[in-house]
C-alpha cells in the first residue's frame, strides 16, 4: 500500500494505492487518523484501490465517523469496482455519499 | 479404456505408498517398537485411503480405511505390533496391490468375486483387532437425512450475525461469507451493525467490530445457510430464524435465551447424535404405551357416541399416536452388526486353540433390533456359535477326507420377516445325527422308544432339557450349559427358536424374535372372569364350537379341525377360571413353531394394541403368561405366553396325559 | 486478478483433484508436497488460500501453520486444514494455532470448491 498526501490549506487528499487490507490496516489507519487531525475537509482518493476487505472497510468507517464527531468534512472519491461491490454488499454507500 | 490422468496418478501413487507400507512392516519385524516406522506405516495408509476417497475408488477406500483404523490403535499404543499382525498388515497390502492392478487393467475390483472374498476376509481378520476396544464407531453424518431436511421451498429467513473479533486475523472474512450466502439465494435486505467499534483510539484495525442483520431468501435450507459460516460458528454468534408468513416466526431480537438455544442447537448438529440415558428412554416409550391406551380409549368411546366428527378426530389422532409409537420405537432399535462383530474374535479364537480353521461370515449386520433384546441374545449366539465349531464343524482331516474345504464355515445372518427378525447361525458342518438323538432322547427319557416324530421334531429334541450328543465336552461349549437353556433365554425375549440341518451338509439355527419389546398388536379373549391377550401374529382363525363338537372334543382330548387332530387347551382349566356358566365356547386356533394347536375361550373380543407391562410379583411365578397390560378401562389384561403354553401342552400329552 | 490457492497434500491425486475443480472455478493454483516444500514455493507469492493436509512427511500441517503465522506477509492468509475424522487432537492444536477452518477426508471436489468459495471468491 502506497498513500500519497497533499496537504492544502486546511483540504488534505490522500490517495491511497493498492491494497486496503487487514494486513495495510493499521498502517492505514494511522496515516488517515494523523491526517484527520490536522485538517478541516479530507479527501480520500479510492481510484487506485484494486482490493478492500472488512479490515479496510472497518478503518474507512472509523474515519468517517471521527470526522462527523469532530465537525470536520469527509469525502470519498473515484471508488473502484472492489470498492463498490464491498460498500454495495454492506449497504454502505449512503452512509459515504455514494 | 480411457485414460483418465487422475486415477493413474492415483495408482502410481498408491503402489508406491504400498511398496512404503511393505517396507515399514519389513523394518517392524526386526523393531516392532519403532515410533517413526509406525508412523511411516499409518501415513502411508492415511494417504491412500485419502486419496481413493477424494478420487471415489470407493472399494479402496473402505479397505484401506479398516487397515487405518487398526494402524491407528498400533499407534497410539493400544495394539501390539506381533508377528501376526504384521503377517496379516502384509497381506492387506497385497489386496490393496491386488485393487490397484485390477483397476490398472481397467476392471472394477467389484466384480471380481474372487478379489471380494479376498477383501471380506482380511477385513474381518482386521476387524477382529478393532473390536478388542469395543468396535469405534464409524461417525458418519447422515447425509441423507439432512438433505431430505430441506424442502425446495422457498422461504424468508432472518440471519443475525455478530462476527467474533478474531475472524479478520484468522483469514476469515465476512465479505466471502456474505457473498457466499447471495450464491444461495436473495439477500432482500442486509443492515451493517458497527456499534461495537470502539471509539478511534482503541479501536484495533485488526480486529472485527461488525455485525449484520439480513433479510435472506433462499429454496436452500436451515441447513445449507448454517452451512455457509460454519468456519466461524465457533467464534461468532449466528442466529437463523424463518420470517414471517413461513410458519411459527421467530424475530431477530430474540431473547438471549432464545438465542443461545439456537446457538446450542447449530453447535449439537456437529455430533449429528446424543446420548440418552436408557431410563429416560424407556419412560418416553412407557408414556407413548400409555398414549396409546388413552387413545384406544377415546376410540371406544366415539364409536360408542357414534358421532362423525368426533370419530374423524379420533381417527386422526390415532394415526398420529402409531406414528409417534413406531418412531419411539425405532429410537430403541439398534444395528445387529456390533453384536454379530464380537463373534469374529470368538471364531479366530477359537480357530487358533483347536486348530480348525474355521471362517465366519457375517451379513445383514444392518438389521436393527430392540436394544433390550440385542443386550440379551448375545449369550445365547455366543452359545450356539460354539456349538458349530465345536460340535458342528469337523475337523480338518475329516473335513478333507469327505471332499470338503479345508476352512469350516459359519455364516451368522440377520433379516426382518413379517412382524419379527431372523438371525440364523449356520455351518457347513457334520450336520445333525437322527439316530444319535433318537438313541439319547430314548435313554434320556425325553420320549419313549418307538415313538414316531417327524425330522423336525427330531431335530428340535436337541433343545430338550439334559440333552447333549457331545462326544467329549471341550472347554468351549461345554459350559453346563444347554440348547435348552438357549431355548429358554431366547423364549423369554418372546422369540423362538428351531433347528435344521442335513446330514454331513449342516445345520441351520433360526431365531426369530419379535420386532419390539414394549407393544404387541394382541387378541383378546375371555376366559371365566378374566381377559388375556394371544400375539395377534400367532393367531390362526377363531371357531364357534358347537355343543356336539365340545362333548367329542372334550372325550377325545383333541378336535377334529377339517378333519386333521387339533391338540387344545381350555384356558379356563390352565388358569383355574371359575366355570362362568358360559355355554358358548370358541376355539382359538393358534400357530406356533410350525404346528398348530387350540385355545378354548370364553369370549372373543378382537384386536387390541397393547403396552407390555413388567409382571408384579403375583404373577411372576404363574407359567402362561408372559406379561400383562392395562386396558383402557383400567382392568388389567394378561399377556398369554403362547411358547410356554404349548409346550407344557406338549409335555402333558406326551406323559401319557 | 485472479485468486491464488496453494494446496500443499503429499498425495499428487489429491492435489490433482483439487487443482482440476479449482482452477475450473477461476482460480490460480500452486501445489506443493509438504510443509517444506510449500514454505519453498511460497517465497514472495500472493497467496489468498492455503489448503493443507495435517498429516505429511517433512514437516507436517500444523508446524507449517505455525511457521507462517509469523510470517507478516501470510498471518492473516486464511488456511483450510485437511483431516480425517479421527485426528480430534491434531485438530485442537490446528485450531489454537489459528485454523478455523476443516475440511473432513475425504471430501468430493464440489465440497472443497464451496469451502475455498466461502472465503475467497474467485
Amino acid at each position: 500500500m502506497n498513500i500519497n498526501v497533499e496537504n492544502n490549506n486546511g483540504l488534505c487528499r490522500l490517495r491511497i494505492e493498492d491494497e486496503m487490507t487487514i494486513s495495510t490496516a493499521a498502517e492505514l489507519k494511522r496515516v488517515l487518523f494523523d491526517n484527520l487531525a490536522g485538517c478541516r475537509e479530507l479527501e480520500v482518493d479510492l481510484s487506485h484501490v484494486n482490493e478492500m476487505d472488512t479490515a479496510g472497510f472497518q478503518v474507512l468507517y472509523l474515519a468517517r465517523r471521527e470526522a462527523d464527531i469532530s465537525n470536520k468534512v469527509f469525502r470519498i472519491v473515484s471508488p473502484g469496482p472492489k470498492i463498490l461491490s464491498v460498500l454495495q454488499l454492506y449497504n454502505m454507500k449512503d452512509f459515504f455519499g455514494i | 479404456m480411457e485414460t483418465d490422468p487422475v486415477l493413474q496418478t492415483f495408482i502410481i501413487e498408491s503402489t508406491e505408498k504400498v511398496q512404503e507400507m511393505e517396507s515399514a512392516l519389513l523394518q517392524l519385524e526386526t523393531s516392532p517398537e519403532d515410533e517413526d516406522t509406525i508412523n511411516a506405516l499409518f501415513r502411508a495408509a492415511h494417504t491412500i485411503k485419502g486419496s481413493a476417497g477424494v478420487v471415489g475408488i470407493d472399494n479402496v477406500e473402505k479397505f484401506t480405511h479398516t487397515v487405518e483404523n487398526v494402524l491407528e490403535k498400533v499407534r497410539l499404543g493400544e495394539i501390539r505390533v506381533t508377528a501376526d499382525l504384521i503377517g496379516l498388515l502384509l497381506r492387506c497390502c497385497d489386496h490393496i496391490g491386488h485393487l490397484l492392478e485390477s483397476l490398472s487393467a481397467g476392471k472394477d475390483p467389484e466384480e471380481n468375486p474372487e478379489l471380494k472374498t479376498e477383501g471380506q476376509a482380511i477385513a474381518g481378520e482386521l476387524s477382529a483387532y478393532l473390536a478388542v476396544e469395543g468396535q469405534g464407531i464409524s461417525a458418519e453424518p447422515d447425509k441423507e437425512t439432512t438433505a431430505q431436511g430441506s424442502a425446495p421451498e422457498t422461504l424468508t429467513w432472518h440471519i443475525s450475525l455478530r462476527f467474533g473479533r478474531d475472524v479478520l486475523r484468522d483469514g476469515m472474512d465476512p465479505i466471502s461469507f456474505i457473498s457466499y450466502l447471495s450464491k444461495l439465494g436473495e439477500i432482500t435486505g442486509l443492515t451493517t451493525l458497527t456499534d461495537a467499534m470502539p471509539p478511534a483510539q482503541e479501536m484495533d484495525p485488526e480486529s472485527c467490530y461488525l455485525g449484520f442483520e439480513i433479510d435472506f431468501r433462499s429454496d436452500a435450507g436451515r441447513q445449507a445457510i448454517e452451512d455457509v459460516f460454519e468456519f466461524v460458528q465457533e467464534d461468532c454468534e449466528i442466529n437463523i430464524a424463518p420470517l414471517h408468513g413461513n410458519k411459527p416466526s421467530r424475530k431477530a431480537a430474540d431473547t438471549a435465551a432464545g438465542k443461545q438455544t439456537q446457538t446450542r442447537e447449530s453447535g449439537s448438529k456437529v455430533g449429528g447424535t446424543i446420548r440418552v440415558d436408557t431410563d429416560k428412554l424407556d419412560q418416553l416409550i412407557n408414556m407413548v404405551g400409555e398414549l396409546v391406551i388413552a387413545n384406544a380409549n377415546i376410540n371406544q368411546q366415539a364409536k360408542r357416541i357414534g358421532d362423525n366428527s368426533l370419530l374423524e378426530s379420533a381417527f386422526a389422532l390415532s394415526r398420529l399416536v402409531e406414528d409417534i409409537r413406531d418412531r419411539a420405537m425405532k429410537v430403541r432399535m439398534v444395528p445387529i452388526g456390533e453384536t454379530f462383530n464380537r463373534f469374529r474374535r470368538t471364531v479366530r479364537d477359537f480357530s487358533r486353540s483347536t486348530g480348525k480353521d474355521i471362517r465366519l461370515l457375517i451379513s445383514g449386520s444392518e438389521t436393527e433390533l430392540d436394544k433390550g433384546v440385542i443386550e440379551k441374545i448375545g449369550d445365547p449366539l455366543m452359545h450356539l456359535i460354539r456349538n458349530s465349531a465345536d460340535h458342528g464343524i469337523e475337523e480338518r482331516d475329516v473335513r478333507l477326507a469327505l471332499n470338503k474345504p479345508e476352512n469350516g464355515l459359519i455364516h451368522l445372518n440377520a433379516y426382518q420377516e413379517t412382524g419379527s427378525i431372523v438371525i440364523e447361525i449356520s455351518d457347513d458342518g457334520s450336520g445333525l445325527n437322527r439316530e444319535k438323538i433318537l438313541k439319547k432322547a430314548v435313554e434320556r427319557g425325553i420320549i419313549s422308544p418307538g415313538q414316531e416324530l417327524s425330522d423336525r421334531e427330531i431335530n428340535n429334541l436337541i433343545f430338550e432339557p439334559g440333552f447333549s450328543t457331545a462326544q467329549k465336552v471341550t472347554n468351549v461349549s461345554g459350559r453346563g450349559v444347554g440348547m435348552d437353556v438357549v431355548k429358554r433365554n431366547i423364549e423369554a425375549l418372546r422369540g423362538s427358536v428351531e433347528v435344521e440341518s442335513r446330514e454331513g451338509k449342516g445345520t441351520t439355527v433360526r431365531i426369530r424374535l419379535p420386532l419390539t419389546m414394549a407393544i404387541i398388536d394382541g387378541f383378546m379373549v375371555k376366559a371365566g372372569a378374566s381377559f388375556y391377550i394371544i400375539p395377534l401374529d400367532m393367531l390362526d382363525e377363531c371357531l364357534e364350537m358347537s355343543d356336539e363338537e365340545k362333548h367329542l372334543s372334550f372325550k377325545r382330548n383333541y378336535f377334529s379341525l377339517r378333519g386333521t387332530v387339533l391338540p387344545f387347551l381350555r384356558l379356563r382349566d390352565i388358569f383355574n377360571e371359575p366355570d362362568g356358566g358360559n355355554q358358548r365356547e370358541h376355539m382359538v386356533v393358534i400357530r406356533y413353531a410350525g404346528g398348530k394347536t387350540g385355545l378354548v375361550v370364553d369370549e372373543l373380543h378382537g384386536e387390541v394394541q397393547v403396552v407390555i407391562k413388567s409382571l408384579g410379583r403375583v404373577y411372576r411365578d404363574v407359567k402362561g403368561i408372559s406379561g400383562a397390560t392395562i386396558l383402557g378401562d383400567g382392568t388389567v389384561a394378561l399377556i398369554l405366553d403362547v411358547p410356554g403354553l404349548v409346550r407344557n401342552g406338549t409335555r402333558k400329552r406326551r406323559s401319557g396325559l | 486478478m485472479a485468486r491464488t490457492i496453494m494446496i500443499i497434500d503429499d498425495s499428487a491425486s489429491i492435489r490433482m483433484v483439487v487443482s482440476i475443480a479449482l482452477k475450473k472455478a477461476g482460480y490460480e493454483v500452486i501445489e506443493a508436497v509438504d510443509g517444506k516444500d510449500a514454505l519453498e514455493k511460497i517465497k514472495g507469492q500472493k497467496i489468498n488460500l492455503i489448503i493443507c493436509d495435517v498429516n505429511m512427511p517433512n514437516m507436517d500441517g500444523i508446524s507449517f501453520l505455525k511457521t507462517i503465522k509469523q510470517d507478516p506477509n501470510y498471518k492473516f492468509t486464511p488456511v483450510i486444514m485437511l483431516t480425517t475424522e479421527s485426528q480430534e487432537a491434531k485438530k485442537q492444536e490446528g485450531r489454537a494455532a489459528g485454523a478455523k477452518a476443516w475440511v473432513v477426508k475425504p471430501f468430493k471436489p464440489e465440497q472443497m470448491l464451496a469451502a475455498v468459495e466461502k472465503l475467497v471468491l474467485p
